[in-house]
């Protein structure tokens, strides 16, 4: 399973270090390392050795999937209130209830796919979740069709829990797919994939909307007919068992619903779920972010639906780099420095007046955060967990914090009531700063030593 | 479903080909689509002008642009018909309504008058779509211009034109999690300055100041004062009727259950949406909210009104209204009586955003 690299670390988890740390003269020292070429070329190539054939399928599902549900997103508020007569309020409420319906779900898709050692399976039933979210969508909106309140509601439910469903199993297969060395490229490149779909789908919405004044239902259509084809990459494509090349427990050794919790037996890997529950604790929305922008300046107003972009185009060019720097240097670390990126955007809305250089800053660091964060956590978790029990762990570590967000965001919204946003803000930053204090022993612990 | 396949994780030869079947059949279903859609659209644009009465020969474009846009008796709109002045700003006399309609070479998604000036929300498409607000003369000649950050929602202009109200909607990236919400944002056009959004106003509740996080504003409309606006503010769950003071910069509660609030000529009434209990779909009735007794009266018509409301004179309301079925990207204006008696009646086919342009101030 070790495919130990002559220019890397044998250390499947490098050792995390302080916020502080430097990467360099120290971390050169370490090993007996050829000196290499930094640069595009080089970088190119570890790519392609790192990501094989099923990494670049599961990005290829993920990015059609993020595609065709960014068309809908990008479209949908307007549609909602303009031809259905929504409320902005409903939108609102229908979209965040979801939320706790998606924790309990991806326990169980967790759970199911280590059972049976068929994460592909769960996998597909979670992306074809999406593909219903479509269809229910279409039904509502082509003419003579159903009446569409409910369908809408359906519809966001639907995609909700396809997702919950899917994420654990679809990283558990990453993975799989990964020597143990390359996992944060791997998580790079999947994200970046998964990022660029995301890009594209509004784009590709407002082209169809400009050609077709109107013409909902076709974004609507078009958007499923991606969906479907995202589903059979993954369903038709990718092998099942080179995936999950796991013996299947005959029988579980606890009985379900605990067994889903068996991962957290392992210390090491408990620390890092603690870890990421505190660090957790620290994240606003980023809707609350752009708001806050989009009052400093004209140009934040004019290019306001473009903010979110600049961020996700920040995220996609540095997933891939910052991906293989947690591989050389550290996962632990580059987890820390993303959530100090995430305090200082904090910081910066804090700057009365920050204008223009303040804006691509703040998006910069947002971009920088995701990037060192979402990829690199699921990579430092599928290094401790067996094989036999990833899917449970990956979905464990995405409740904590999922858990951890809920429990931020409502002491946010409490703390604005009472005093305002700028003291919301400077208790975000203060919390944040204990955050990543605390966090930097419990990932040192989860980095300790090797398993066995 | 899981049998191994060739080649050490490579799909087969025959997983292949189906693969390649499931992307032509989506291909084909899409494109299949686009073609009904794009023949949809050519048969509403054939029906949409029989039901609209005559239309002006060459009128259309901005060649045909009349010298002004102004003048008593007219009303204004945005035209919804399916050709080539579809989204153009349009008017037709209000005792011909049925008649000729001239179209201006405006393209804007809301639009309101007054005497001397309009106002023009607007979307500039490109692979960055970008909203924008403009103030334009009896000329039809952009005087001023203000960005604002989402889809074009409601646009008000105070009677004698000094104040402008611009509600849009801020679309969240769902990705990042962003709520979805309305903005309203005001501004002196004789100064040129934006006055700020809504939400930065004091707000008080029942007599007592209240800071909500969640706090959304939509819908205003001008007193004859310059100094006093009404407007709609969403918190908690509860929609409020509100009565707002520029030159204190605050809010102060009136009523709940008022969206998209529209001030009578004689400043004595308010024309609105009333949501509807029932199913998640949003249902709205016309209803009619005396200012000095509190009263509501719902209007005749039945249908589900979703518009800012606009005022032809004191006894009369009109309103936009979507076509069912295959056409609701055709809007037509209807009118009725504002006492809730008598029966809604079309005014003009294919016009939405209906403005007629009221008396100034008498200050």
């Amino acid at each position: 399973m070790y495919a130990t690299l002559r220019d890397r670390p044998d250390r499947t988890v490098p050792r995390p270090a302080a916020p502080g740390e430097g990467s360099g003269p120290g971390a050169g020292s370490r090993g007996r390392r050829r000196p290499r070429r930094p640069g595009l070329r080089s970088g190119l190539r570890a790519v392609r050795a790192a990501a094989g054939p099923t990494v670049l399928l599961l990005g290829l599902t993920s990015l059609l999937t993020d595609l065709s549900t960014e068309m809908v997103n990008a479209v949908l508020p307007v549609y909602l209130v303009a031809t259905l007569g929504f409320t902005a309020l409903q939108y609102g409420l229908v979209n965040g209830l979801y939320q706790g319906v998606t924790a309990v779900v991806r326990l169980a898709g967790g759970y199911a796919s280590d059972r049976w050692g068929r994460h592909r399976d769960v996998a597909v039933v979670g992306y074809a979740m999406s593909v219903f979210a479509r269809l229910g969508l279409v039904l509502g909106a082509v003419p003579g069709g159903l009446p569409g309140g409910g369908l809408v509601s359906g519809s966001l439910a639907a995609d909700r829990i396809g997702k919950g469903i899917r994420t654990a199993p679809r990283d558990a297969m990453l993975a799989a797919a990964a020597a143990p060395a390359d996992l944060g490229l791997v998580f790079g490149v999947h994200r970046a994939m998964d990022t660029g779909g995301a890009l594209l789908g509004p784009f590709a919405a407002f082209v169809l909307l400009a050609a077709f004044p109107q013409a909902y239902d076709l974004v609507f259509v078009v958007s499923a007919a991606v969906a479907v084809v995202a589903v059979a990459a993954l369903a038709l494509l990718v092998d099942a068992d080179a995936v999950a090349p796991v013996p299947r427990p005959r029988r579980p050794d606890r009985p379900p619903p605990r067994a889903a919790f068996t991962p957290l037996r392992d210390r090491r890997f408990a620390a890092l779920v603690a870890a990421g529950f505190v660090l957790s604790l620290a994240m606003v929305g980023d809707g609350f972010v752009y708001l806050r922008l989009r009052d400093t300046s004209a140009l934040a107003t004019t290019y306001f639906p473009l903010l979110a972009a600049g961020t996700a185009a920040v995220y996609l060019l540095l997933a891939v780099p910052v991906g293989r720097l947690a591989d050389r240097h550290g996962r632990g670390r580059v987890l820390l420095t993303g959530y100090g990126c995430l305090l200082a955007v904090y910081g910066l809305l804090l700057v009365p007046r920050t204008g223009t250089g303040g804006i691509v800053a703040a998006l910069a660091l947002l971009g920088a955060f995701y990037a060192a964060t979402d990829g690199v956590l699921a990579a430092a978790a599928s290094a401790l967990l067996a094989p036999v029990t990833r899917t449970s762990g990956l979905a464990l570590l995405a409740t904590a914090a999922a858990i951890g967000q809920l429990i931020a965001s409502a002491g946010f919204g409490l703390l604005w009531t009472v005093g305002g946003a700028a003291l919301a803000l400077r208790a975000t930053v203060g919390s944040g700063v204990v955050a990543l204090v605390v966090a930097v022993p419990l990932l040192r612990f989860a980095a300790r030593a090797d398993r066995g | 479903m899981a049998e191994p396949a060739a080649g050490g994780g490579r799909p087969g030869r025959g997983r292949l080909v189906a693969f390649g079947v499931v992307v032509l059949l989506a291909a084909a279903a899409a494109t299949g689509y686009g073609v009904h859609v794009s023949r949809r659209a050519a048969r509403d644009r054939a029906t949409s002008r029989a039901d609209g009465g005559r239309t002006e020969a060459g009128s259309a474009g901005r060649n045909g642009a009349p010298a002004s846009l102004f003048g008593p008796g007219r009303l204004v709109f945005r035209d919804t018909a399916h050709d080539a002045s579809y989204g153009q700003v349009a008017t037709v006399a209000l005792d011909d309504p049925a008649g000729p309609r001239t179209v201006t070479g405006l393209t804007c998604d809301r639009v309101d008058v007054t005497a001397t000036v309009g106002l023009c929300l607007t979307a500039d498409n490109g692979i960055i779509t970008t909203y924008r607000a403009y103030l334009f003369d009896a000329n039809l000649r952009p005087r001023q211009s203000f960005s604002v950050s989402g889809a074009p929602s409601r646009a008000r202009l105070s009677a004698d034109g000094r104040y402008a109200a611009v509600t849009v909607f801020v679309t969240g990236h769902g990705y990042a999690g962003a709520a979805f919400s309305t903005a309203t944002t005001l501004y002196d056009t004789r100064r040129g300055v934006g006055l700020g959004n809504l939400e930065s106003f004091a707000i008080y509740r029942a007599g007592r100041r209240i800071r909500p996080a969640d706090a959304n504003f939509w819908g205003v409309t001008f007193a004859a004062d310059d100094t006093t606006f009404y407007a709609t503010l969403a918190t908690g769950g509860t929609t409020y009727l509100v009565r707002g003071d520029l030159t204190t910069r605050t809010v102060r509660t009136l009523t709940t259950n008022v969206e998209c609030p529209s001030l009578s000529p004689d400043g004595t009434r308010i024309a609105f949406k009333q949501r509807v209990a029932g199913p998640a779909t949003g249902r709205w009735r016309a209803t009619v909210l005396d200012l000095a007794t509190l009263r509501r009266t719902p209007l005749a018509d039945p249908r589900s009104v979703d518009d800012q409301i606009a005022w032809p004179d004191n006894r009369t309301v009109a309103y936009g209204l979507p076509r069912s079925g295959d056409a609701t990207a055709v809007v037509d204006t209807w009118t009725e009586p504002a006492d809730g008696s008598g029966h809604p009646r079309l005014l003009v086919a294919a016009a939405a955003s209906p403005a007629f342009e009221r008396p100034a101030s008498p200050r």
